[in-house]
């Protein structure tokens, strides 16, 4: 199987003021395999989610490489890192973060309109698709006011896969949400990732973990521990024996 | 504490602060200078008045006239009456007058007069203030003509009279209270008593007679004037009053200082805004430290008081540089009132009358603090701690889907429906950019209009090519025939028309006499735009001025009827037209040939001429001045030009103040609203990055909102300044006799020049202002 990410000697350092620098990221070596769901997780501050949005060049490294697809992401430019972050991968946040003044389709349409990769039928067809998909087709034109957190996040979803990305990372993306909205949302990311998508999240919740193939736990800038399991499959596999065993993992490792 | 706090925010947003600084500071600026020319002008033209003691009632005549008669007259009036002094004024050619290498006075549209010092009032005074005395062999020169020709005391000044040569020394500048300005269409010239008797005893000029009255101080100049008429004491000329003079000494500097006011009310405005600017971006900023200060139990008015404590400081230190910096700055526009004023304007009450600026402006950036500051009190600590106070009631429509986007880009679409959907906060900016194209706008067309030569039309004579104006003199009947018969056999001339303006006495409403005076001749030749109605072209017509027209005239309306005595004959005329006249203090009237001549009132000669397609209109000019020596010959465009002189140049200057003035306003207003608009959005930015836009494409979005709103801002500052200001300045204008000014407006200048500086400038910060946003980590923001 080919890595789809690969990090190298990983670091961050944040200058806080004078004489005051945190060093978030200590030299983290990570490889992510192509169709790989790999969970993040550790206690607030361990550095989790600056791994993540250093990975996918949201923020700049302080020293190390990142490559995406064979890909050299530490040292581009804007354009090209922007062009790579357009359609190449997938981002979803805790707090959802979609555009204030365009409605739940015009928010998922809106990177595919930028990339250009279809015409705007086709593009308008596959955005109706997705929503139907994560069944919030009848609220299209909707503002982002007059729907609630679990279909917001939903259509965050669609727009993280409506230009076909290699790889999706998710922030927290079910920490902001109702149990039920939660699961809901883990079963859409489980779906997307047996067919084929990458998918990387960090969180906190044991539930979500449970779904994920890999765990990768963190440590004051450093992954301490990893646990690998088979691929979730919802008629195959308990879930519950699975969140056990992760919860052990982490009594066994004293975290 | 609260300093501490004050100071920390200065620091924090140093940008915005010195942005509002700046503005707060202009309009103080400019408020102040305007008062201080305003005060200057005011204190000196008092001055002037006090030294010079003009005439309250000026009365111009040529021809015989008998100075007993007056006299009694006086007597007779004593209860008016304090003084009566009659100038004689010789007129003496502007070809005649020689100085420096060969040069002459032609070509001026002024006439030039040869006097002696006043003995009771009306003085001529020195550049000092003090009377002139003028020895054997100098000559004291009007300020008008010292600066047209740029002469200078000790230069020479020769005259041509009849046989010989008289020469003389400029030993002064003359300050005529009377006549300074360069809309009074004479000058006068003052020599000693001695070569006065000279050029008389050579019989060179031709003569004609001030005869002024000085009043008691509850003296009634209509009273006077009316007697006068009645008494049939020599008047056929024009007579002018004390307002009159006030008038034209006070116009240029009044017209300049109007202008700066208007410009530093719309900078209140906009400092005003730039306020509002500052608390809706570093509310949003703010919002959490209010909460919290709230949270820990601060009261409000203390809260309050940490943002007043800030624009106090601000709008006091603004205060007192603007009030410093506004006399150099008033300075620089007093340089007119210095020369024909006062030299010395030191006076204290500018200093005292010029702190109304800074106290005013203070006072009004408290109370909008104050207002704006309200919001304060309606948020409730946990609101200020969560809400975003700009982003209420989004239960709209869906409006502008990006799939009905056809035609743009997607990033320019969004741009514009920015503009659409945060429209509350981009018409402030739709206001400000409005203002500044109007500020531009405005005085270019002024400036436009009166160097135009479509500005005859204002002056009540019809577009020609160029005028020949004949003086009096023993020969000027047989001169006004030989001319017309010249230009009727001369192919390089298409058509001429020949007018002749008299005295006369016609009805006014109370059923009295007044004279005015109508110039007759064939009206169809050289069509004049009328306000209403058309050209008198048959017998018993007569077209008025718009001022003779109204109420305060002869108070006639179209087709009113108006009765003229012609020789003694009353004849009854019909108003055919009212046309606009800022000439002879805007009281004019136009009446066909048939009517007759006053033939003892005839005040000047006239004829205008259009030359044939493709013949050079300097050549006919010159071969006609040398042909009519004693004839003004002038093109029409450098007559208005002459007439208006100063005023054209100072409008210049204020199109140019006003362009600068513009361009740092737009940058500012551009990068503070930029700038807030920035901080707002820098979620919204964020997110927009994590997608995958670049710089460009946010940069794009924000330059096609802005460009959007600069472009509706153009068009309704053009429309603003062509129909709002084209009624402001009509409304100043019809006081002089012009009632509704049409603006001429050079296409390129306004939709062309104006606008690619503006756009050029907005475009240019914008682009720079959006760079600096966008270099940080993306999670900086998007993780709080």
């Amino acid at each position: 199987m080919n890595n789809i990410l690969e990090a190298r000697g990983l670091s961050k350092k944040v200058v806080l003021g004078k004489d005051n620098e945190l060093h978030i990221l200590k030299n983290i070596d990570l490889d992510v395999v192509s169709g790989e769901f790999v969970s993040v997780m550790g206690p607030s501050g361990s550095g989790k989610s600056t791994l993540l949005y250093n990975i996918s060049g949201m923020d700049r490294l302080t020293s190390g490489s990142v490559k995406l697809n064979n890909v050299e992401i530490g040292g581009l430019k804007e354009e090209k890192l922007a062009d790579i972050r357009l359609n190449n991968m997938g981002f979803i946040f805790q707090d959802i973060n979609l555009l204030k003044n365009l409605s739940l389709l015009d928010n998922v349409m809106f990177p595919a309109l930028l990339a250009k990769n279809a015409d705007k039928s086709g593009i308008s067809q596959k955005a109706m698709k997705l929503m139907e998909i994560t069944g919030i087709e009848k609220l299209a034109d909707n503002h982002i006011t007059q729907a609630s957190g679990g279909q917001l996040q939903r259509a965050g979803i669609c727009r993280a896969l409506i230009n076909d990305p290699d790889i999706i990372f998710g922030d927290e993306p079910t920490g902001a949400l109702d149990s039920k909205s939660a699961s809901e949302i883990l079963s859409i990311l489980a779906d997307i990732n047996k067919k084929g998508t990458t998918v990387m999240l960090v969180t906190h919740d044991v539930k979500v973990a449970a779904k994920s193939e890999r765990i990768l736990y963190m440590l004051d800038g450093n992954i301490v521990a990893q646990k690998k399991m088979c691929k979730y499959d919802e008629q195959q596999h308990d879930i519950k024996e699975r969140e056990e065993s992760v919860m052990k993992w982490l009594v066994e490792n004293g975290i | 504490m609260f300093w501490k706090i004050v100071k920390n925010d200065f620091s924090r947003k140093k940008v915005i602060t010195t942005a509002v600084f700046v503005f707060v500071t202009m309009a103080v600026i400019l408020s102040a200078s305007a008062i201080n020319i305003i005060a200057n002008l005011t204190q000196s033209i008092s001055e002037l008045k006090d030294r010079a003691v003009p005439a309250d009632i000026a009365q111009m005549h040529a021809g015989k006239y008998d100075q007993t008669e007056i006299d009694n007259f006086t007597n007779q009036h004593q209860e008016h009456i304090a003084m009566q002094e009659t100038m004689i004024l010789l007129n003496i050619e502007g070809i005649d007058i020689h100085f420096g290498q060969n040069e002459t006075m032609a070509g001026t549209v002024q006439d030039i007069s040869f006097v002696v010092q006043n003995k009771k009032f009306d003085f001529l005074l020195d550049l000092n203030n003090e009377k002139l005395d003028v020895k054997e062999g100098e000559i004291a020169v009007p300020i008008y003509f010292m600066v047209k020709h740029d002469l200078n005391i000790g230069d020479r000044l020769t005259v041509d009279l009849e046989g010989n040569q008289a020469e003389y020394v400029i030993s002064d500048y003359v300050r005529d209270y009377e006549m300074n300005a360069s809309i009074a269409s004479s000058k006068r010239f003052v020599v000693n008593q001695s070569d006065f008797d000279k050029i008389l005893e050579s019989k060179s000029g031709e003569l004609e007679y001030i005869i002024e009255f000085k009043l008691k101080e509850n003296g009634n100049a209509q009273a006077v004037l009316s007697a006068y008429i009645e008494a049939g004491l020599p008047s056929n000329g024009p007579s002018v009053g004390a307002m009159a003079f006030m008038l034209f000494n006070a116009m240029s500097d009044v017209a300049i200082a109007m202008i700066i006011i208007l410009i530093s009310i719309l900078l209140i405005i906009i400092s005003a805004y730039c306020i509002k600017l500052t608390f809706l971006a570093t509310m949003d900023e703010d919002l959490r430290e209010i909460g919290v200060m709230k949270a820990m139990g601060i009261s409000r008015n203390d809260i309050k008081k940490v943002y007043l404590t800030k624009y106090r400081a601000m709008s006091i230190i603004a205060g007192v540089m603007g009030y410093i910096i506004s006399f150099p700055v008033a300075n620089l526009f007093s340089g007119n009132m210095k020369l024909y004023l006062s030299s010395n304007l030191t006076g204290r009450l500018q200093y005292g009358l010029t702190l109304i600026a800074p106290l005013v402006v203070y006072l009004m950036i408290v109370m909008y603090c104050k207002k704006v500051l309200g919001s304060i009190d309606k948020i409730s600590a946990v609101e200020a701690l969560r809400a975003d106070i700009m982003e209420k009631g989004k239960n709209h429509k869906y409006n502008f889907p990006l799939l009905k986007n056809r035609f743009l880009s997607t990033n320019t679409y969004m741009g514009f429906r920015d503009v659409w959907k945060r429209f509350k906060l981009y018409r402030l900016l739709l206001l400000i950019f409005t203002v500044i194209m109007f500020i531009v706008i405005l005085p270019l067309n002024v400036f436009n209009t009166m160097n135009s030569p479509d500005f005859s039309t204002y002056m009540g004579i019809g577009k020609s090519d160029m005028r020949i104006d004949l003086r009096k003199s023993e020969t000027i009947s047989e001169d006004f025939l030989k001319l017309q018969e010249d230009l009727r056999n001369d192919s390089e001339i298409e058509k001429s028309a020949a007018y002749i303006t008299c005295y006369y006495q016609a009805k006014n409403p109370e059923g009295s006499w007044d004279y005015i005076s109508i110039e007759t001749g064939d009206f169809s030749i050289f069509q004049l735009n009328y306000l209403e109605g058309r050209a008198p072209v048959g017998e018993g017509e007569i077209s008025l001025s718009f001022a003779n027209a109204s109420p305060d005239g002869l108070d006639k309306k179209l087709g009113d009827e108006v009765i003229v005595k012609v020789d003694g004959v009353e004849k009854t005329l019909k108003v055919t037209g009212i046309y606009q006249d800022i000439t002879n203090g805007g009281k004019t009237a136009k009446a066909h040939t048939s009517l007759g001549l006053n033939e003892d009132a005839i005040l000047w000669y006239i004829v205008y001429i259009d030359v044939a397609p493709g013949v050079d209109i300097k050549s006919r000019m010159d071969f006609y001045q040398s042909a009519y020596a004693s004839a003004q010959v002038n093109d029409i465009q450098e007559y208005t030009r002459q007439t208006l002189g100063n005023l054209i140049d100072q409008m210049g200057l204020v199109v140019i103040a006003g362009m600068a003035i513009a361009l740092i306003i737009a940058t500012l207003i551009t990068a503070l609203f930029l700038k807030m608009l920035l901080s707002k959005d820098m979620s919204q930015i964020a997110i927009m990055r994590s997608m995958g836009l670049t710089s460009k494409n946010i940069k794009q979005q924000y330059m096609a909102g802005m460009l959007m709103i600069l472009t509706l801002g153009i068009i309704l500052g053009v429309l603003a300044s062509r129909y709002l200001g084209e009624l402001l300045v009509s409304l100043v204008m019809s006081t002089m006799g012009a009632a509704r000014i049409q603006f001429v407006d050079i296409a390129w200048q306004t939709w062309l020049l104006c606008p690619l500086a503006l756009f050029t400038v907005v475009g240019f910060t914008v682009s720079v202002c959006c760079n600096m946003s966008v270099k940080e980590d993306i999670s900086v923001v998007l993780r709080g």
